[in-house]
Protein backbone atom coordinates (compact mmCIF):
# COMPACT_ATOMS: atom_id res chain seq x y z
CA UNK A 1 0.00 0.00 0.00
CA UNK A 2 0.99 3.28 -0.98
CA UNK A 3 0.90 5.32 2.62
CA UNK A 4 1.02 9.12 0.95
CA UNK A 5 -0.80 8.18 -1.99
CA UNK A 6 -3.13 7.17 -0.06
CA UNK A 7 -3.00 10.38 2.05
CA UNK A 8 -2.71 12.85 -0.79
CA UNK A 9 -6.09 11.00 -2.81
CA UNK A 10 -7.76 11.30 0.94
CA UNK A 11 -7.43 14.45 1.41
CA UNK A 12 -7.55 15.70 -1.72
CA UNK A 13 -11.01 14.19 -1.89
CA UNK A 14 -11.85 15.63 1.68
CA UNK A 15 -11.37 18.98 0.15
CA UNK A 16 -12.60 18.83 -3.27
CA UNK A 17 -16.05 17.68 -2.10
CA UNK A 18 -16.77 19.42 0.85
CA UNK A 19 -14.69 22.87 0.03
CA UNK A 20 -14.96 22.96 -3.63
CA UNK A 21 -11.19 23.32 -3.95
CA UNK A 22 -8.94 21.98 -5.72
CA UNK A 23 -5.76 21.32 -3.49
CA UNK A 24 -2.04 20.83 -4.94
CA UNK A 25 0.13 18.45 -3.00
CA UNK A 26 3.47 18.10 -3.06
CA UNK A 27 5.48 15.06 -2.55
CA UNK A 28 5.27 12.52 0.76
CA UNK A 29 8.33 12.86 2.90
CA UNK A 30 8.83 9.35 4.90
CA UNK A 31 10.72 10.03 7.78
CA UNK A 32 12.16 13.25 9.17
CA UNK A 33 11.44 16.68 7.58
CA UNK A 34 8.90 18.74 6.01
CA UNK A 35 7.78 20.55 9.03
CA UNK A 36 5.40 23.87 8.70
CA UNK A 37 4.70 27.03 10.96
CA UNK A 38 1.92 25.67 12.95
CA UNK A 39 -0.63 27.88 14.66
CA UNK A 40 -3.21 24.89 15.24
CA UNK A 41 -3.06 21.47 14.96
CA UNK A 42 -5.78 18.72 14.87
CA UNK A 43 -4.54 15.06 15.89
CA UNK A 44 -6.70 11.85 15.52
CA UNK A 45 -5.66 8.62 17.91
CA UNK A 46 -5.66 5.25 15.25
CA UNK A 47 -6.28 1.80 16.92
CA UNK A 48 -6.76 -1.86 15.97
CA UNK A 49 -4.77 -3.02 13.43
CA UNK A 50 -2.95 0.55 12.72
CA UNK A 51 -2.01 2.36 15.80
CA UNK A 52 -0.53 5.65 16.00
CA UNK A 53 -2.06 9.48 14.73
CA UNK A 54 -3.26 11.44 12.01
CA UNK A 55 -2.12 15.52 12.36
CA UNK A 56 -3.27 18.40 10.25
CA UNK A 57 -0.44 20.88 10.99
CA UNK A 58 -2.20 24.45 9.62
CA UNK A 59 -0.34 28.50 10.12
CA UNK A 60 -3.08 30.72 11.12
CA UNK A 61 -4.25 31.87 7.63
CA UNK A 62 -4.58 28.72 6.38
CA UNK A 63 -6.80 27.24 9.27
CA UNK A 64 -9.10 30.51 8.85
CA UNK A 65 -9.38 29.82 4.84
CA UNK A 66 -10.08 26.21 5.59
CA UNK A 67 -13.03 27.39 8.13
CA UNK A 68 -14.32 30.50 6.04
CA UNK A 69 -14.56 28.47 2.86
CA UNK A 70 -16.20 25.64 5.11
CA UNK A 71 -18.90 28.11 6.68
CA UNK A 72 -19.15 30.52 4.15
CA UNK A 73 -18.20 33.24 6.18
CA UNK A 74 -15.19 35.69 6.95
CA UNK A 75 -13.37 34.33 10.12
CA UNK A 76 -10.71 36.50 11.75
CA UNK A 77 -9.19 34.72 14.30
CA UNK A 78 -8.56 31.40 15.66
CA UNK A 79 -11.72 30.74 17.80
CA UNK A 80 -13.98 27.88 18.81
CA UNK A 81 -15.48 27.35 14.95
CA UNK A 82 -11.33 26.91 13.75
CA UNK A 83 -10.82 24.23 15.84
CA UNK A 84 -14.12 22.39 15.02
CA UNK A 85 -13.36 22.57 11.51
CA UNK A 86 -9.52 21.63 11.36
CA UNK A 87 -10.87 18.35 13.87
CA UNK A 88 -13.41 17.78 11.24
CA UNK A 89 -10.83 17.83 8.36
CA UNK A 90 -8.62 15.83 10.38
CA UNK A 91 -11.66 13.35 11.24
CA UNK A 92 -12.50 13.04 7.28
CA UNK A 93 -9.32 12.69 5.85
CA UNK A 94 -8.72 9.39 8.97
CA UNK A 95 -12.13 7.94 8.11
CA UNK A 96 -10.69 7.85 3.95
CA UNK A 97 -7.33 6.73 4.83
CA UNK A 98 -9.61 3.93 7.15
CA UNK A 99 -11.39 3.08 4.02
CA UNK A 100 -7.16 2.54 2.41
CA UNK A 101 -5.99 0.55 4.36
CA UNK A 102 -9.37 -2.00 4.83
CA UNK A 103 -8.73 -2.09 1.53
CA UNK A 104 -5.55 -3.20 2.22
CA UNK A 105 -6.70 -6.18 4.92
CA UNK A 106 -6.73 -3.95 7.56
CA UNK A 107 -8.86 -2.09 10.40
CA UNK A 108 -8.80 1.07 12.33
CA UNK A 109 -10.57 2.32 14.65
CA UNK A 110 -10.77 6.15 14.88
CA UNK A 111 -10.66 8.35 18.12
CA UNK A 112 -12.28 11.52 18.27
CA UNK A 113 -10.02 14.50 17.36
CA UNK A 114 -8.36 16.81 19.62
CA UNK A 115 -7.42 20.68 18.42
CA UNK A 116 -4.65 22.68 20.14
CA UNK A 117 -4.18 26.28 18.98
CA UNK A 118 -0.79 27.89 20.18
CA UNK A 119 2.44 30.13 18.56
CA UNK A 120 4.82 27.14 19.86
CA UNK A 121 4.45 24.16 20.78
CA UNK A 122 5.55 20.40 19.06
CA UNK A 123 3.94 17.20 18.34
CA UNK A 124 6.24 13.95 19.19
CA UNK A 125 5.71 10.87 20.73
CA UNK A 126 5.82 7.15 19.43
CA UNK A 127 9.06 5.84 18.79
CA UNK A 128 9.87 3.52 16.23
CA UNK A 129 6.98 4.78 14.38
CA UNK A 130 6.98 5.41 10.67
CA UNK A 131 5.88 8.91 9.70
CA UNK A 132 4.54 10.21 6.72
CA UNK A 133 3.95 13.41 6.13
CA UNK A 134 2.54 15.53 2.38
CA UNK A 135 2.35 19.26 2.33
CA UNK A 136 -0.61 20.38 0.43
CA UNK A 137 -1.21 24.25 -0.95
CA UNK A 138 -4.41 26.37 -0.67
CA UNK A 139 -4.58 29.54 -1.67
CA UNK A 140 -0.95 30.03 -2.24
CA UNK A 141 -0.22 28.76 1.70
CA UNK A 142 0.81 25.41 2.78
CA UNK A 143 -0.53 23.17 5.25
CA UNK A 144 0.88 19.70 6.23
CA UNK A 145 -1.18 16.41 7.01
CA UNK A 146 0.97 13.88 9.31
CA UNK A 147 0.59 10.24 9.99
CA UNK A 148 2.61 8.40 12.55
CA UNK A 149 1.73 4.64 13.08
CA UNK A 150 2.51 0.97 13.61
CA UNK A 151 0.90 -1.88 12.26
CA UNK A 152 0.08 -4.30 15.75
CA UNK A 153 1.99 -7.09 15.65
CA UNK B 1 -45.67 20.44 5.36
CA UNK B 2 -42.28 20.12 5.93
CA UNK B 3 -40.75 17.75 8.16
CA UNK B 4 -38.60 18.44 11.09
CA UNK B 5 -35.09 17.35 11.01
CA UNK B 6 -32.57 16.89 13.68
CA UNK B 7 -28.95 16.80 13.45
CA UNK B 8 -26.75 15.15 15.72
CA UNK B 9 -23.25 15.63 14.79
CA UNK B 10 -19.85 16.82 17.29
CA UNK B 11 -18.48 19.02 15.01
CA UNK B 12 -20.87 22.41 14.82
CA UNK B 13 -19.40 22.95 11.59
CA UNK B 14 -20.72 19.36 10.22
CA UNK B 15 -24.18 20.23 12.03
CA UNK B 16 -23.71 23.58 9.73
CA UNK B 17 -22.84 22.11 6.37
CA UNK B 18 -25.70 19.40 6.34
CA UNK B 19 -28.06 21.97 7.26
CA UNK B 20 -27.04 23.57 4.49
CA UNK B 21 -26.79 20.75 2.21
CA UNK B 22 -30.14 19.87 3.12
CA UNK B 23 -31.13 23.62 1.83
CA UNK B 24 -29.05 23.02 -1.16
CA UNK B 25 -31.01 19.83 -2.14
CA UNK B 26 -34.08 21.78 -1.99
CA UNK B 27 -35.44 19.56 0.44
CA UNK B 28 -38.97 19.69 2.23
CA UNK B 29 -38.53 20.46 5.55
CA UNK B 30 -39.61 22.88 8.45
CA UNK B 31 -37.27 23.16 10.93
CA UNK B 32 -33.45 21.95 11.65
CA UNK B 33 -32.39 21.04 15.69
CA UNK B 34 -29.04 20.19 16.73
CA UNK B 35 -27.77 18.24 18.78
CA UNK B 36 -23.70 17.35 20.15
CA UNK B 37 -24.38 14.06 20.73
CA UNK B 38 -26.60 10.89 21.66
CA UNK B 39 -27.42 12.04 24.96
CA UNK B 40 -29.20 15.91 23.75
CA UNK B 41 -30.39 13.93 20.92
CA UNK B 42 -32.68 11.71 22.92
CA UNK B 43 -33.90 15.36 24.64
CA UNK B 44 -34.52 16.43 21.45
CA UNK B 45 -36.55 13.65 20.32
CA UNK B 46 -38.54 13.26 23.97
CA UNK B 47 -39.08 16.79 23.66
CA UNK B 48 -40.02 18.41 20.25
CA UNK B 49 -41.84 16.63 17.12
CA UNK B 50 -38.99 14.81 14.84
CA UNK B 51 -39.79 13.14 12.10
CA UNK B 52 -35.96 12.20 10.98
CA UNK B 53 -32.88 12.40 12.40
CA UNK B 54 -29.61 12.58 10.58
CA UNK B 55 -26.65 11.31 12.86
CA UNK B 56 -22.71 10.99 12.91
CA UNK B 57 -21.43 8.04 14.57
CA UNK B 58 -18.18 8.94 16.56
CA UNK B 59 -19.49 11.61 19.11
CA UNK B 60 -17.92 11.68 22.62
CA UNK B 61 -20.68 11.19 25.84
CA UNK B 62 -22.90 8.75 23.98
CA UNK B 63 -22.17 7.67 19.85
CA UNK B 64 -24.10 6.79 17.32
CA UNK B 65 -24.71 3.44 17.97
CA UNK B 66 -25.24 3.67 21.90
CA UNK B 67 -27.70 6.34 20.81
CA UNK B 68 -29.41 4.20 18.15
CA UNK B 69 -29.85 1.23 21.20
CA UNK B 70 -31.12 3.90 23.67
CA UNK B 71 -33.48 5.26 21.34
CA UNK B 72 -35.11 1.83 20.24
CA UNK B 73 -35.62 1.30 24.33
CA UNK B 74 -37.81 4.39 24.24
CA UNK B 75 -41.79 3.32 22.80
CA UNK B 76 -42.41 7.11 22.14
CA UNK B 77 -39.54 7.52 20.04
CA UNK B 78 -38.49 4.29 18.93
CA UNK B 79 -40.00 4.41 15.66
CA UNK B 80 -38.54 7.78 14.15
CA UNK B 81 -36.11 7.29 11.49
CA UNK B 82 -32.80 7.68 11.88
CA UNK B 83 -30.14 8.10 8.86
CA UNK B 84 -25.94 7.78 9.75
CA UNK B 85 -23.63 10.51 8.16
CA UNK B 86 -20.68 9.57 9.06
CA UNK B 87 -16.50 8.92 8.28
CA UNK B 88 -17.77 4.98 9.56
CA UNK B 89 -17.98 3.41 6.65
CA UNK B 90 -17.65 -0.44 7.59
CA UNK B 91 -20.01 -3.35 6.82
CA UNK B 92 -19.45 -4.18 10.52
CA UNK B 93 -20.45 -0.64 12.18
CA UNK B 94 -22.86 0.02 9.73
CA UNK B 95 -24.76 -3.31 9.46
CA UNK B 96 -24.92 -2.79 13.76
CA UNK B 97 -26.78 0.59 13.42
CA UNK B 98 -28.91 -1.49 10.54
CA UNK B 99 -29.73 -3.66 13.43
CA UNK B 100 -30.54 -1.48 15.62
CA UNK B 101 -33.00 0.56 12.96
CA UNK B 102 -30.97 3.15 10.91
CA UNK B 103 -32.69 3.36 7.57
CA UNK B 104 -29.39 4.11 5.94
CA UNK B 105 -26.01 6.09 5.78
CA UNK B 106 -24.06 8.30 4.04
CA UNK B 107 -20.13 8.79 4.13
CA UNK B 108 -18.46 11.66 4.90
CA UNK B 109 -17.48 13.40 2.48
CA UNK B 110 -20.39 14.34 0.39
CA UNK B 111 -22.09 16.48 -2.03
CA UNK B 112 -25.24 18.37 -1.26
CA UNK B 113 -26.03 15.96 -4.57
CA UNK B 114 -25.65 12.84 -2.70
CA UNK B 115 -27.64 14.07 0.32
CA UNK B 116 -30.60 15.07 -2.02
CA UNK B 117 -30.29 11.72 -3.83
CA UNK B 118 -30.25 9.49 -0.61
CA UNK B 119 -32.46 11.56 1.84
CA UNK B 120 -35.01 13.14 -1.01
CA UNK B 121 -37.29 10.04 -1.07
CA UNK B 122 -37.54 10.34 2.87
CA UNK B 123 -38.49 14.23 3.06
Amino acid sequence: MNVGQAIIDGTQEVFTTMLMVELVSGDPIEGKGGDVEANITSMLGLGKDIRGMLAVHCPANVAKDITGTFLGMEVEELDEDVKDAIGEIANMVAGNLKVSFKENGQDIELAIPTTVVGDSFRTGGMPGATRVAVPFTMNGSTFLIELKYMVAT
Amino acid sequence: MGKNVLLVDDSSTMRKIVGRSLRQAGLDFDNIFEAADGIEALDVLEKESIDIVLSDINMPNMDGISFLREKSTREGIKDIPVFMISTETGDDIIGEAKSLGAIGAIKKPFTPEKVNEVLGPLM
